[in-house]
């Protein structure tokens, strides 16, 4: 893999949470909260090749979706850097998050900008992303008015049309019904197959991981404990969480 | 400064389309629609006239112009502050999701409320065509009074939203100094023959920048004036200080916000 273009590189990450946040003014300014910090992440070093497929686990707390987070740019690392080499990249988790006063049609504008498409872009792809959410006419009604699965739906559409280099993809595979469920998985599966696409997956799930990834890092407590083929890795965490339940 | 140049081009397609989708929005979910738009400054300006008129008897000529031009500027400066306290807050969803300059979510309501004030303003010109107010070439002084409003707003709300992601009870504190600011802005009275100390008026007039602005505007809009003092100009440059130092601290700690929203 030595030849690979580089697709993201993390270089001793840390992330932390200050617990000094949400003071209010009737606490007064001079108590600003205990002053603990919790480290999420203390030091992640990794690179990820182009179209290289990565998968992430890690017990619940580990640090996997901070990682995940710091590395959309919705954290700032508070130590440490992330080189994504001017790949556009998004974080397929559940949606962009929606307007919800607004109709499912103009969250997908909306989310689509946010992703960096322009409006010309988005007009070619729409029609795409209805049918894949199998919203039909609801597409036209306020989002806050859809059940959590047609939530959901719409957001795994929109995500998995309007395509980036790299796609994070946190805890998705489960979105809607059977049918649904099953689409969207192989929706996933063909997307990230790509050999242009960078994938980071994270999931408790040993199927997907062995099953979509090329890699597996293991996080544990902010740290990566180990990293490897999935199914070696993914057998030594499966018996490292039976005897530490 | 580069980088927010960079930034309002490249999201310059969303904060259009977010603005318009908000407008229509609000206009489709209420019963009377676009109408409020004009119902709801007119009813204010009618709760206004009779306390002016009725309670303190003003004797301000063109009096529901003079409210209808004070309410029209106060209510674009209030609820872009009322809305920026929680401004980031509110917008969770998309925050914790994607990464977005946070002053886009501001501009959006920038948006949204100028395109109300402007509304409002068409109003004002419908009541000087029908009141007959004399118009000279110093209405044009409009478009640079208008232009500091928005800049000091904007300064003002950028770090509204700021410190509104840290404090939680800002909200209590930013209402009541609305209220005070509101009631020292004369809105619905003459600051400048009502108050006859000058020390005082001087405080009010020029030193509180909302004040400075109504009262300049009313002069040029119906009172054939062009602009009184140096003051307007002050408060414009301050607008764009504080507009620059704002951008500049909404992207040192933006990052830190979803962190802090946990």
């Amino acid at each position: 893999m030595k030849n690979k273009e580089i697709a993201i590189s993390v270089n001793d990450l840390h992330v932390y949470y200050r617990d000094m946040n949400r003071f209010s003014l009737k606490k007064g300014f001079k108590n600003k909260g205990s002053g603990k910090i919790f480290k999420a992440v203390k030091g992640v070093t990794f690179e990820v090749p182009k179209g290289e497929i990565l998968g992430i686990c890690g017990k619940n707390g580990s640090g996997k979706s901070t990682l995940l987070r710091a590395i959309s740019g919705i954290f700032s690392p508070d130590k440490g850097s992330i080189n994504l080499h001017g790949n556009s990249i998004s974080l397929l988790s559940i949606g962009v998050g929606f307007q919800k006063q607004l109709t499912g049609y103009e969250n997908i504008y909306l989310s689509g900008m946010l992703l960096g498409y322009n409006k010309e872009q988005i007009d070619e792809k729409i029609n795409d992303i209805i049918e894949f959410s199998e919203l039909g006419d609801a597409i036209n009604r306020p989002v806050r008015s859809y059940s959590s699965g047609m939530y959901s739906k719409l957001a795994f559409s929109i995500t998995a049309i309007l395509e980036t280099d790299i796609m994070l993809i946190d805890e998705v595979l489960s979105v809607g019904d059977i049918h649904f469920k099953e689409k969207s998985y192989n929706k996933m599966k063909e997307l990230i197959s790509d050999s242009n696409r960078t994938v980071v997956i994270v999931s408790h799930s040993t199927n997907t991981l062995v099953d979509l990834c090329d890699r597996v890092i293991w996080l544990h407590d902010g740290l990566i404990k180990k990293e490897g083929k999935p199914e070696k890795i993914m057998a030594e965490y499966e018996e490292f969480m039976r005897e530490n339940a | 400064m580069k980088r927010f140049i960079k930034d309002l081009k490249k999201y310059k397609n969303y904060i259009l389309y977010a603005t318009k989708a908000e407008l229509k929005t609000e206009v489709i979910n209420s019963y009377l629609g676009w109408l409020w738009m004009i119902l709801e400054p007119l009813a204010f300006m009618f709760i206004y006239m009779f306390i002016g008129a009725v309670v303190f008897k003003s004797n301000v000529e063109y009096y529901p112009i003079f409210v209808f031009i004070g309410l029209s500027a106060w209510n674009f400066f209030n609820k872009m502050v009322v809305v920026s306290v929680k401004l980031v807050s509110t917008n969770r969803d998309t925050v914790t999701k994607v990464y977005l300059p946070k002053f886009v979510l501001l501009l959006v309501k920038m948006g949204v409320n100028l395109f109300k004030m402007f509304v409002s303003f068409l109003l004002v010109i419908l009541f000087m065509i029908f009141y007959k107010v004399p118009i000279t070439w110093n209405v044009l002084w409009f478009f640079p009074i208008i232009l500091t409003l928005i800049v000091f707003t904007f300064g003002v709300c950028t770090f509204i939203l700021h410190f509104g992601v840290f404090a939680e009870d800002l909200s209590n504190l930013v209402n009541i100094a609305l209220r005070m600011i509101f009631y020292l802005t004369g809105v619905f009275y003459d600051l400048s023959t009502r108050i006859h100390n000058v020390v005082y008026r001087t405080i009010l007039l020029d030193l509180n920048p909302i004040a400075n602005i109504i009262y300049n505007l009313r002069n040029v809009l119906i009172y054939k004036s062009g602009i009184v003092g140096m003051w307007t100009l002050i408060w414009f440059i301050v607008g764009v200080l504080i507009s620059v130092l704002g951008i500049k601290t909404i992207y040192k700690y933006e990052n830190t916000y979803v962190k802090v929203m946990k």
